[in-house]
């Protein structure tokens, strides 16, 4: 089975242990709060990626920090107002669960993991945007590392 | 029981318990008349259900088809009616829904989801059981994304034989604009016992493929609902949404291109009547009696114009082709046209 980073696994193992009704109520629980992962006044980041793509239902903004001394990675992320439910879940998910691991690690989390949070009865087609997120942190973390390894070698 | 509210709506008879099988009240007959199966004229019932009528809705060919929130707000617990939420975001009903409403999803109560096809009676039957829905129930739906999914849920109803359905004018998107009631508290009904079905009516409001390919080859009223970049062949996905496994991109031959959207406005309602004759009668020349197919990917936009084709402009021949660009644009061997003429 594959390994994830440790807050990401505690996310996971606690909604393996859900029924189908409890997995949607701790789902709504953490949509509610994807408003909490925006950017808060006065923090700055290393990268910041908003944008709509035209596969997505509204626009995503990923901002990324990452500590220099330990390598930790902190996001935020900002969603319109049109985006579905898991998507926003999903995006309290990730923001938890990837804090504090680094880039590298998050580059190497699979994304079997969806369906164990989310469940079966629950990932359809046009759900598909619950891994939407998650490549996007990717695509951040890829050029926050590109960017590390051109500094390297130009230094 | 009052037939013209405080707020001078007009309010129609549904149904009468002691008369048996009646139509509405027409708009030039007294308030709280109905004909009973004789077409004799009868004073109305003390127990009814009654709508009233938004003045834009007296245009319509059905118009006791939709509600608006005004109505609904003030009937959220008339007895024989079940409000039932149905959306694309299968979470949005938790997060919030009408008082009273129930949620049946799209895909989880209404679609088989071992063949690509409804569920049986039984499955239809069981789904109205746990929902406390009768044959009697009127069964109003709202939903997401301009009524879709809503239009969709009616559509399989009507698949089922099941006809008091009606739709929420705008749906939940205006519901929830208009700063309406939203509650977290899911309603609990007594289970009904709904017979199960002697079967689907699959032929008189589903096209299948080999139907719609020889309605293509016969040349009848074909129309394409999708965006129109997704008609022409450029995108084979739907604008704002992922890849949802079509090979090739393009339109049934013969098709002509109506985008869903342009029957709706801003706020998720539907048009005007002379907006949509406009736009389908004028536009495509439909006759009344027209054989027509709709389609779009998987059949839920289609649903929204079967619904105006039939509730709100009359059309009575219309089928909504379900397996939609999905199967079509994966068949083998079935012709595609591409670019901006119909082919």
């Amino acid at each position: 089975m594959a390994t994830y980073p440790p807050n990401l696994s505690k996310i996971v193992d606690f909604f393996d242990a859900l029924s189908g009704d409890e997995k949607r109520e701790n789902l709504i629980a953490y949509a509610d709060s994807a408003p909490a992962c925006s950017p808060k006044a006065g923090e700055r980041f290393d990268l910041e990626d908003v944008r709509k793509d035209e596969e997505c239902t509204d626009t995503v903004g990923v901002f990324l920090r990452v500590d220099s001394a330990t390598r930790a990675a902190h996001f935020r992320i900002t969603l319109g107002p049109h985006v579905q439910t898991l998507t926003k879940a999903m995006t309290a998910i990730l923001c938890k669960g990837l804090d504090g691991a680094t880039p590298e690690q998050i580059m190497e989390v699979e994304q079997d993991f969806v369906p164990r949070i989310v469940g079966g009865q629950l990932v359809r087609v046009r759900s598909q945007t619950v891994y939407y997120i998650l490549t996007r942190i990717r695509g951040v973390c890829r050029v926050w590392l590109d960017r590390e390894r051109a500094a390297a070698t130009s230094g | 029981m009052p037939l013209i509210s405080s707020k001078g709506y007009l309010l129609r008879e549904l149904l009468d318990p002691r008369a048996g099988s009646r139509r509405c009240q027409m708009a030039n007959e007294p308030a709280g008349s109905c004909h009973n199966s004789s077409g004799v004229l009868a004073p109305g019932p003390n127990l009814a259900i009654f709508l009233h009528m938004n003045p834009k809705f007296l245009g319509y060919a059905q118009p006791e088809a939709l509600v608006d929130g005004d109505w609904l707000q003030q009937n959220l617990s008339v007895p024989g009616v079940r409000i039932v939420e149905s959306n694309e975001d299968v979470l949005l009903y938790d997060t919030g829904h009408i008082p009273g409403a129930v949620h049946i999803d799209w895909r989880g109560d209404l679609q088989d989801n071992t063949v690509r096809d409804y569920v049986a009676p039984e499955g239809f039957a069981e789904v109205c059981n746990k929902n406390g829905i009768t044959p009697d129930t009127t069964v109003i739906f709202y939903g997401d994304k301009s009524n879709w999914w809503s239009c969709y849920a009616l559509w399989a109803f009507r698949l089922f034989g099941h006809s008091k359905v009606k739709i929420l004018d705008g749906g939940r998107d205006k519901w929830k604009a208009d700063n309406r009631p939203l509650t977290r508290e899911k309603p609990g009904y007594p289970r009904a016992s709904y017979p199960v079905p002697p079967r689907r009516f699959d032929k008189k409001i589903r096209a299948f493929f080999d139907q719609t390919l020889a309605h293509a080859h016969a040349r009848k009223p074909l129309i394409d609902v999708r965006s129109p970049r997704e008609y022409t062949g450029e995108l084979t996905h739907m604008p704002e949404y992922p890849q949802e496994g079509v090979l090739r991109g393009g339109h049934v031959p013969g098709a002509r291109n109506v985008p869903w959207k342009i029957a709706a406005n801003e706020d998720a309602t539907f048009k005007p009547a002379d907006e949509l004759a406009k736009i389908y009668t004028q536009g495509l020349g439909l006759k009344p009696g027209d054989d027509i197919i709709a389609y779009c990917r998987i059949g839920e936009r289609s649903s929204h114009t079967w619904f105006v084709l039939t509730y709100l402009l009359g059309y009575s021949n219309i089928r909504n082709y379900d397996g939609s660009w999905t199967e079509w644009g994966n068949r083998v061997r079935s012709p595609i046209a591409k670019g901006e003429q119909p082919g």
